[in-house]
């Protein structure tokens, strides 16, 4: 059985989920799933509650579209169950079919039907005997559903292929909410999209969610999606769950240095921890949650070093990048005060010499060689040196 | 909606088309008929395995099935295919009678042992030299070997006094055959009887360095008229048939008897025999024994086959000479051996 | 609303997945790897039966019979057959559907259909037709006019097929990079039709190898002629059978030489957006010659054998037309077709299946087994259900649905490559969303994946009619007792030289064939890929 790591990255220290309330929606446990010889799947936790939103983000290759698909019934776990509202549907000789799961699925590309229209796919899944009003409240029910997805009722009659590809998406959107299911499962359905289109649908797709109270589970490997969509937040990474938790602790505390990467630009230094002190280039910072003493890796957000005038800290402006809004700049960071006035270097404090990459909002202060003063702010996380990646 | 209304009806097309295959399928393989009632009347229906040409047992069929009521199934070959099928079959076989254009099939069915002895009415009917001595079976008709030729191409003395002569190298491109034919094995097979091997060896090799192949006697006859080869070997009927027609395929050809009991004199006897795991076997013989008598070898006289009538007294149709004065060879039929002359043909490389 | 979900501890209602501990291949798939297994068990029958007999002759009969002049002769004739009529059929083929596709040749919407027309006409009406014409054909070379004028048709559809879906991008690519207008055809554009050419020529030659009908007309001797002749003068005999043994190991020897040469050239995927027409390269002064080209190919291949055919209707009179004659013959060949087409299509889906959606050696294996098989002339299926049934199951002997058998092993690979390619405009991912909106999986897989493979399957159907309307060999053998079909009674009229007679039953041979190779011909345009 090979591991499946196809980034090398080191494996993720499992995390406990964040919702530890019993009224969940899902709960998967310890699942495992293998195509082959590879494994894909190598023990999975996750549980999410109702009404809530989870996005599972993960580079291309980690699992994450399988997770979904056994959520959604279309393979079997190979060990480990899933539960929906408590009642198991698969794992330990139970297994109930996808066609009786009552979750709702949008495929990555849509998958809408060629040969029925937009109308047709909509109902498809519609019973009309069940309907209050039978077969002719079918088509009522379809124009409320394209309204929902804020498309035109005329678009009923039209063919999926007339559709752009943001179209598609919403009409397999309000197809998979005509059954009204209680759990939604979106496999990556915003990544055909242009990113301006991409924000304006992901705004829309979540307000018609929320509006319906439907558990969400997105897919996707774009972090500012996640970050952004969800209230829970899952990284995968090489068939298991890094860490699981809201937005902004998954993004200000990672729970190891390849999620920390993953989910955006990251400082990572050399520091020396000593107590909840780390020293590093960048002076000494604190640290919440030592995980050792001693030598550790310490990782900032971009967003935490800022210029500032009477900053302590030093760096000289080595290149620089304009995007408009903001600029990013690459800095050599300078040798501390203590080493430059002749002290030896001692395996306690870092040498300096780093570089680093910020964000500042004003281009014309930072040309390349200028000397910038830097401060930190906020907390830093750090990280077990054996976390280093192999090169 | 209208794609599925055509699904549907292509589904419904298919449907029936199998079941009325099955209808079919089971109609022609069911066991044929009953054995005749106590009383002698006929009842029932009989697989005719034919050699004969179609039209021809298709004129006895009708005449038959009108007089008794007994509904015939005809499967249509040639000789040796038929009486190779037959034998592959061996007593599972749904065939009651085999009718047969030459005898070395009849003999090789024989010689298997799945003929049923036939009738003494009907041997009584067939003068001697037209049936084998072991009365497994009986000629029901007969023709005669004939040397078609161009006139403009071959003056009189130019023909060959012997069949033997064609394989001389003087004959080279000048004649053609079917050699595929039944028929044509025959008249192998009479020359194997009457000349042996060594001979019979030696002329097939020059008849493949001299003749060309076509397939089928009429064939090579229209070869003749149309001047593509001066003459052609073939039997009798083909020449008197075309020319009771149009004549289109036989207007610049003559034909030329051997006689003088050369081998190319031969009249080979057509053959009907009862099989003996024939399930309706009174029907059976009864269509046997009608081609022999006398309505049956009418059909022979006044209608458009040209075979020569052999049976019942009845006299040959006028317009061919008669039997007697084409001095023929005298072959036992049941003597012909159409396995070895298949095998002496595959190695001279006729087949 | 509530959601309805089994207890804990019962197994989920009627599915098609496994249950127990250990997960397992859901159980209809299971069911259509041993359909699919018995299948092709059963299209090995007639290479067991050579193979068999050829054991059983025992070596120095073997010898004999196989290393013989007469071999020789068949050899020659056959290989200098293929070596002259595949190449034309290619330049014909490749030719003719450039003109059509690429170039700006005027009334090319005609041409297109015309050119696909000759399939419509069997090979041995042909025949016939052109020896009514010019009654002193026969040799090698009046094979090789006869064969090219039919069979070139079957390397201008899929030439002209695949033609019409090329990316234009590479061409004007080439254009860029200073490629002149043939040299462009030459190293761009004919590597793209390499599919369509290996695929062509290779049911070019087997065409040629297992066609009797024509070939005997104008007394051009092949195997399968050869065969024939044996089988009529012995039925079962060894000669025959060592011949058959000959020509299977030809058409193997052919399939391996089209799997090489295919190379490890991929079918090409077509997206769902829509494709950039191909530009059309003006003619100028070439228009008048192309359409004279067409013109004199459409009239040798289609109006003269159709002209022939009226000719003889019309000089026999209402005579021919003996209705209770042809009316059961009509009748009949319909039903087989019929049967034959509904029967290939069952037959086909369960190979097709494993194909496309469970891909394994397992299913390539059992592809190639009846892909073998289907390369082997309708004689030797003919002679080996014969041999088989009266041994084996001779209650099976001479009853149609014997015979509809054998006529679904020769034709099981056409409808199979149409099958596949209309699965695969159904991807398993659509099969899944109709499952995810509540239907079970024998529904979803009717309403969504059947009803997507329908037109194409309909496509294929439409292939093995045309091709059982038009199959002589293994009728002859296998038919049972009273049966009458078109080919057949056109053939023993012919070989009477009954030419007037034969003519009702080519012409309704024609008439029948025609709207199936239309439908052929429209069908290969929208299949994607192949």
């Amino acid at each position: 059985m090979t591991q499946y790591s196809p980034s090398r990255l080191p494996e993720p220290r499992v995390a406990a989920s964040v919702a530890t309330s019993t009224n969940n929606h899902l709960e998967i446990d310890a699942v495992t799933k293998n195509f082959g010889s590879q494994a894909v799947l190598m023990g999975v936790n996750l549980s999410v509650a109702k009404g809530g939103t989870t996005a599972i983000v993960g580079p291309s290759g980690s699992g994450k579209t399988t997770l979904l698909r056994l959520i959604a019934g279309f393979e079997h776990p190979d060990t480990g169950s899933i539960s929906l509202n408590g009642a198991k549907v698969a794992g330990d000789g139970v297994w109930v079919p996808a066609h009786k799961r009552h979750v709702g699925y949008v495929a990555q590309d849509g998958a809408l039907f060629p040969h029925l229209s937009v109308g047709q796919n909509i109902s498809f899944g519609l019973d009309a005997g069940k309907l209050p009003g039978g077969h002719r409240s079918v088509k009522t029910r379809v124009a409320e559903l394209l309204d929902m997805v804020s498309l035109d009722a005329a678009m009923a009659k039209r063919r999926p292929h007339e559709l752009s590809g943001g179209q598609q998406q919403r009409v397999a959107l309000a197809r998979a909410l005509a059954r009204e299911p209680e759990l939604m499962l979106l496999d990556e359905p915003f990544s055909a999209l242009d990113a301006g289109l991409r924000v304006a649908t992901r705004r829309a797709v979540g307000k018609v969610l929320q509006d319906a109270g439907v558990t969400t589970i997105l897919v996707t490997h774009d972090q500012g999606e996640a970050l952004s969509f969800a209230d829970q937040v899952a990284v995968m990474r090489g068939g298991r769950l890094a860490q699981i938790g809201n937005p902004f602790i998954v993004y200000t505390r990672p729970a190891d240095r390849a999620t920390a990467e993953f989910l955006g630009d990251a400082v990572i230094l050399d520091a020396w921890m000593e107590g909840s002190l780390a020293t590093c280039s960048l002076g000494g910072i604190p640290v919440r949650r030592p995980p050792a003493q001693g030598r550790v890796q310490l990782m900032l957000r971009p967003e935490q070093i800022r210029i500032a005038e009477d900053g302590p800290i030093r760096g000289v402006v080595v290149d620089t990048d304009y995007f408009g809004p903001e600029t990013t700049v690459r800095l050599k960071l300078a040798v501390p005060p203590v080493l430059a006035e002749g002290a030896v270097a001692d395996h306690r404090y870092p040498g300096g010499g780093e570089i680093i990459t910020i964000r500042h909002w004003n281009a014309s202060i930072a040309r390349p060689g200028t000397e910038l003063c830097l401060r930190v702010v906020g907390e830093a996380v750090a990280f077990p040196v054996e976390d280093l990646p192999q090169v | 909606m209208k794609i599925r209304k055509n699904a549907l009806a292509g589904i419904a097309l298919a449907a029936t088309a199998t079941l009325g295959l099955a209808a079919c399928g089971s109609g022609a393989s069911t066991a044929p008929g009953t054995s005749a009632a106590a009383d002698g009347t006929l009842s029932g229906e009989i697989t005719v395995y034919n050699a004969q040409h179609e039209s021809l047992t298709k004129e006895w069929v009708d005449a038959f099935t009108a007089e008794t009521g007994v509904k015939v199934t005809m499967r249509q070959g040639s000789d040796t295919e038929m009486s190779n099928q037959i034998i592959q079959e061996g007593q599972a076989s749904p065939a009651d009678v085999f009718l047969t254009e030459n005898s070395p099939a009849m003999a090789q069915v024989e010689n298997a042992g799945l003929f049923a002895d036939v009738d003494k009415a009907t041997i009584d009917q067939v003068p001697a030299e037209f049936r084998p001595s072991t009365n497994k079976w009986t000629g029901i008709a007969a023709r005669s070997t004939v040397l078609v030729y161009d006139k403009a191409k071959l003056s009189e003395d130019q023909l060959p006094t012997s069949m033997l002569d064609l394989a001389k190298p003087e004959w080279q491109g000048k004649w053609a055959a079917s050699p595929s034919g039944a028929d044509f094995q025959a008249i192998v097979s009479a020359l194997l009887e009457l000349k042996g091997e060594a001979a019979t060896e030696e002329w097939l090799q020059g008849m493949k360095a001299n003749s060309k192949a076509y397939k089928g006697n009429s064939t090579a006859m229209k070869a003749v008229n149309a001047g593509e080869v001066d003459a052609a070997l073939i039997y009798h009927y083909y020449y008197y048939g075309d020319q009771a027609k149009t004549g289109e395929n036989s207007k610049n050809v003559t034909p030329y008897y051997f006689k003088n009991q050369d081998p190319g004199a031969f009249v080979s006897v057509s053959g009907g025999g009862v099989l003996n795991s024939s399930k309706n076997a009174a029907a059976a013989q009864a269509f046997v024994k009608f081609i022999t008598g006398k309505k049956g070898q009418e059909v022979l006289q006044k209608g458009t086959s040209f075979e020569y009538a052999i049976a019942s007294d009845v006299p040959a149709n006028e317009k061919l000479v008669p039997l007697a004065e084409l001095q023929a060879p005298t072959v036992d039929p049941a003597k012909l051996n159409s396995a070895k002359v298949t095998e002496l043909m595959t190695k001279a490389g006729l087949l | 609303m509530t959601t309805k979900l089994a207890a804990p501890g019962t197994s989920g209602g009627t599915t098609t997945a496994g249950r127990g501990k250990r997960p397992r291949p859901p159980f209809g798939v299971s069911i259509v790897a041993v359909l699919a297994v018995l299948i092709a068990l059963f299209s090995l029958i007639p290479l067991g039966y050579v193979i068999v007999m050829t054991a059983a002759t025992g070596w120095d009969t073997a010898v004999d019979l196989i290393f013989r002049a007469r071999v020789g002769e068949l050899l020659l004739n056959t290989v200098l057959l293929m070596a002259v009529t595949v190449p034309l059929c290619l330049i014909l083929g490749v030719g003719g559907a450039w003109l059509v596709e690429r170039t700006q040749l005027r009334g090319h919407k005609w041409w297109a259909v015309l050119l696909a027309a000759p399939l419509a006409i069997p090979a041995f009406v042909n025949s016939y037709a052109w020896v009514s014409a010019v009654p002193s054909l026969e040799g090698l070379w009046s094979g090789v006019l006869i064969a090219t004028l039919s069979y070139f048709p079957l390397v201008y559809i899929p030439a002209a097929a695949t033609l019409s879906r090329l990316d234009p991008a590479i061409e004007q690519s080439a254009a860029s990079l200073g490629l002149g207008a043939w040299r462009t055809f030459f190293r761009v554009v004919l590597p793209q039709l390499r599919i369509a050419m290996t695929g062509g020529a290779l049911l070019v030659s087997l065409h040629l190898l297992a066609e009797y009908g024509a070939f005997a007309m104008i007394r051009f001797d092949t195997f399968t002629t050869a065969i024939m002749v044996q089988y009529q003068s012995t039925f079962n005999g060894t000669a025959g059978n060592m011949l058959a043994s000959v020509l299977v190991f030809l058409c193997l020897i052919l399939l391996l030489v089209e799997v090489r040469s295919r190379g490890s050239a991929r079918y090409a995927k077509i997206g769902s957006g829509a494709q950039a027409r191909a530009l059309r390269l003006p003619l100028h002064a070439y228009q008048l010659p192309a359409q004279l080209f067409l013109a004199a190919l459409t009239a040798l291949a289609f109006g003269l054998p159709l002209t022939f055919v009226l000719r003889w209707i019309v000089a026999g009179g209402p005579d021919i037309w003996a209705a209770d004659e042809f009316l059961p013959a009509l009748l009949q060949t319909l039903m087989y077709g019929l049967a034959g087409a509904l029967a290939t299509t069952v037959v086909a889906f369960p190979m097709a299946y494993l194909a496309v959606r469970h891909p394994s050696w397992f299913s390539k294996a059992l592809e190639l087994s009846n892909y073998i098989t289907s390369s082997m002339p309708g004689i030797v299926v003919g002679l080996a259900f014969v041999t088989v049934s009266i041994k084996a199951a001779p209650s099976l002997y001479q009853t149609s649905a014997l015979l509809v058998a054998a006529y679904v092993l020769l034709v099981l690979p056409r409808a199979l490559v149409n099958i596949r390619s209309g699965l695969a405009q159904a991807p398993k991912e659509l099969d899944e969303a109709a499952q995810a909106l509540g239907k079970p999986p024998l529904l979803a897989f009717l309403r969504v994946t059947l009803r997507l493979t329908a037109p194409a399957a309909a496509g294929g159907a439409a292939l093995v009619f045309l091709a059982i309307v038009n199959e002589l060999t293994a009728t002859l053998l296998l038919s049972p007792n009273g049966t009458r079909t078109l080919a057949t009674e056109f053939w023993s009229k012919s070989s009477e030289i009954d030419y007037a007679g034969a003519a009702p039953y080519a012409l309704l041979m024609i008439l029948i064939s025609a709207p199936m190779t239309y439908l052929l011909f429209q069908q290969s345009k929208k299949a994607a890929g192949q």
